[in-house]
C-alpha cells in the first residue's frame, strides 16, 4: 500500500458535472481529492481487504439470529422495545438488504482491523463506484497509469445485480427517500436509484421529509399513493424515535435496509463480534462501556450509533487525548485503539464495500486528524504491481 | 479483473437517456379493493358501480384456470380459490380481490372508463389478464402465465399529516 502523488485530469470538474456529481467541494474544502491516489498490489487486495470482508460479513450475519432473539441483547443495544418483534420478524423473513461498508485501518502490513460495520447508511458510494472508476479510465486513457492496472471496484456491477436479485420482492411503489437539504445524501440515492433503474426497476424518490401518514397509519408519496417499498438512507434509529416510528411495524411498506440491520450498523456489534470470535485476527478487542470510567490509553470510545466520526474519545497509546464533538449521547463501547496508515499527517481509513453479500471494492477516506469526519477526502486507489511502472509517483 | 467492465449512467447527469422509467404514470387508473373503497377515491359511484360489474364478469371469462385446487392453491394461496363448472368439465380460478377503474377525464368529469379484474399472487402481487389473453374456453395448461402484473397500489389513501420522519438528522445530512 503506497500514496502516490498524482497529476489531476484538467477537465475532472467538468467530469464531475456530466454525471451529476454536485458534491465534489463541501463549504469550499475540496473533498474528491486526485491529486494522489493509493496503490495496492492485487495480493493485498485479495489477501488483506476482499477476503477478510467476505469473512467478517458472514460473522456478523451470523450473529444477527441470535441478537434479535434475545431481549438482554436487544437491549444492550439500545434499540427501543417497540421494535424489537418487528426486527426479528424481518430477519426471519428475510427481508432483503442491500449494501454496506466496513471500515478497516490497515497499512498494507499484518491484518487489516475491522473499526466499524456502516450497513444502515453508507456514503461515499457514487464515488467509490462510478467516479473513482473513470479516473482510473482517464488516468488509463492520458497514458499516466498503465493499462494494466485495475481497481477493487466491482460495485456498480454488483449493485446492479443485487437490485435484480430482489426486485420481484419489492411492492410497489418503490421510492428513495434522503434529507431533503443535503446534497451529499442526495447524490447518493439518486445513484441508487440509477443503479436500480438499470436493473429494470420503477421507481422514484421522495425527500425523508415529505413522507404522510394515513389515518389508519401507513405511509405515502406527496400523491396519496401509499409507499410499497422504502429505501432511507436514513438511520434506523432516528426513525424509531421520530414521530411517525411508532408506526413502522404495522404500516405496512418494506424498508430497505431491513429493520434487522438495526443490530448490524449499532457499534454494539463490534463487542459481540469479540465476545464470540475473541482472538480473530481482523478483530479489535472491544466491550461495552458505561463511559464512566476513565479511558486508559490506547483505548478509543465510542457511543453506539455515533456517525461520520462524531463524539469519538481516543486515548492515544502514548498518552495523547483527542475527541470529537457531536450530537451523541451514551451508551457507548470501547475498542482498543489502532492506527491508521498515516502518510505525511494524512490518515486514510480503507472503506470496504459489501453489496448483497459480495465484498466488492473499496473507497479510501483521508483526514488530518486520527478520527475520520465527514470533511474527510476521497481519494482514488489503483491496484499496481509492485513495480508499478508509475511515471510520475 | 477486479473492476467493473463498465459504468454507466442512466438517470443522473446532463444526458439522461431516459427518464421515463421513474416518471410517473399517466393514465388514471387505480387498483380498488372494494366498491367503497373506489367510490371514497373517485367520488363517482356510478362508475364505480359499473366498472365493479364488467369486472366480475370480465373475471369469469379471463381469469386463469387451473385443472385442480392444488394447482390454484400453489398459484394464488391458501383460501384464494373457488371452484367453476363449465359443461361437464369443472375447473378452479382465483377469486377477483380487486379490480382496476380506468377513468378518461375531462373537464373534471368521467368521459369515459375501462375496467378490468384483479387477482393476487401467492406473495400478495397483484396481477392481471395480460392483453389479450383470451376470454374463457377450456383448462389450457400454463394459462396462468397470461397474467400481467399490476404497478398500481390499491387504494390510494388520503395523507393526514407529514413531517413526521426527518426532524433528527435535520439539515446536516443523516448518512455516513
Amino acid at each position: 500500500m503506497r500514496r502516490l502523488a498524482m497529476p489531476e485530469r484538467v477537465n475532472w470538474r467538468a467530469r464531475a458535472a456530466d454525471s451529476g456529481f454536485v458534491f465534489h467541494t463541501i463549504d469550499g474544502e475540496p473533498y474528491w481529492d486526485e491529486s494522489a491516489c493509493y496503490a495496492f498490489t492485487m495480493r493485498e487486495i485479495e489477501e488483506g481487504l476482499e477476503a477478510p470482508t467476505e469473512e467478517l460479513h458472514g460473522m456478523a450475519l451470523d450473529l444477527v439470529g441470535d441478537i434479535v432473539a434475545s431481549e438482554a441483547r436487544m437491549r444492550e443495544l439500545d434499540i427501543p422495545e417497540p421494535f424489537w418483534d418487528w426486527i426479528a420478524r424481518s430477519w426471519k423473513n428475510g427481508d432483503p438488504h442491500l449494501y454496506g461498508r466496513m471500515d478497516f485501518a490497515w497499512d498494507g502490513h499484518g491484518p487489516a482491523k475491522l473499526l466499524e460495520l456502516n450497513y444502515d447508511t453508507p456514503t461515499s458510494l457514487f464515488e467509490s463506484a462510478f467516479f473513482q472508476w473513470q479516473w482510473l479510465d482517464d488516468q488509463q486513457s492520458s497514458g499516466r497509469l498503465p493499462a494494466a492496472a485495475d481497481q477493487y471496484n466491482s460495485i456498480y456491477e454488483s449493485l446492479v445485480e443485487a437490485f435484480g436479485a430482489i426486485a420481484r420482492r419489492l411492492p410497489r411503489p418503490f421510492l428513495f427517500a434522503a434529507v431533503r437539504n443535503s446534497a451529499e445524501d442526495q447524490g447518493t440515492i439518486d445513484y441508487l436509484r440509477d443503479c436500480a433503474v438499470q436493473a429494470g426497476i420503477e421507481c422514484g424518490s421522495i425527500a425523508i421529509e415529505d413522507i404522510g401518514l394515513t389515518a389508519d397509519h401507513r405511509y405515502t408519496d406527496l400523491d396519496d399513493n401509499v409507499i410499497g417499498t422504502l429505501f432511507k438512507l436514513y438511520p434506523l434509529e432516528d426513525l424509531f424515535r421520530e414521530p411517525f416510528g411508532a408506526h413502522l411495524p404495522n404500516a405496512g411498506t418494506l424498508l430497505i435496509e431491513p429493520p434487522w440491520k438495526a443490530v448490524l450498523s449499532n457499534k454494539g456489534i463490534l463487542p459481540l463480534l469479540w465476545d464470540r470470535h475473541r482472538g480473530h485476527p481482523n478483530l479489535l478487542p472491544a466491550f461495552f462501556d458505561d463511559g464512566r470510567d476513565a479511558l486508559p490509553p490506547g483505548w478509543v470510545r465510542k457511543p453506539l450509533h455515533s456517525r461520520e466520526g462524531a463524539n469519538i474519545q481516543m486515548h492515544l497509546p502514548h498518552g495523547e487525548h483527542l475527541a470529537s464533538t457531536g450530537p451523541y449521547g451514551g451508551p457507548f463501547v470501547r475498542q482498543q485503539f489502532h492506527a491508521l496508515a498515516a502518510h505525511d499527517g494524512r490518515h486514510a481509513l480503507l472503506g470496504s464495500w459489501v453489496v448483497g453479500d459480495r465484498a466488492c471494492g473499496l473507497g479510501v477516506r483521508e483526514d488530518a486528524s486520527a478520527i475520520t469526519r465527514d470533511g474527510a477526502r476521497f481519494v482514488p486507489h489503483v491496484i499496481l504491481e509492485e513495480d508499478g511502472g508509475v511515471l510520475e509517483a | 479483473m477486479k473492476r467493473s467492465r463498465t459504468v454507466a449512467l442512466l438517470v443522473m447527469g446532463t444526458a439522461p437517456l431516459f427518464l421515463a422509467a421513474c416518471s410517473k404514470e399517466s393514465e388514471v387508473e387505480g387498483l380498488y379493493t372494494s366498491l367503497e373503497s373506489c367510490v371514497a377515491q373517485t367520488n363517482d359511484s356510478y362508475t364505480c358501480g359499473e366498472a365493479f360489474k364488467n369486472a366480475k364478469q370480465e373475471a369469469e371469462a379471463t381469469a386463469p384456470r387451473y385443472a385442480s385446487r392444488e394447482e390454484c392453491v400453489a398459484a394464488h394461496g391458501e383460501g384464494q380459490c373457488e371452484a367453476r363448472q363449465a359443461g361437464s368439465q369443472s375447473y378452479f380460478m382465483p377469486l377477483m380481490t380487486g379490480f382496476l377503474l380506468g377513468q378518461m377525464l375531462r373537464g373534471g368529469q368521467t368521459a369515459g372508463f375501462t375496467s378490468s379484474p384483479a387477482f393476487k399472487d401467492r406473495n400478495g402481487n397483484w396481477q392481471r389478464p395480460a392483453p389479450g389473453a383470451g376470454a374463457g374456453g377450456v383448462y389450457r395448461p400454463g394459462a396462468a402465465t397470461a397474467m400481467a402484473p399490476v404497478a398500481q397500489q390499491p387504494d390510494r389513501a388520503p395523507t393526514a399529516s407529514r413531517g413526521g420522519f426527518g426532524d433528527r438528522s435535520g439539515d446536516r445530512g443523516a448518512a455516513t
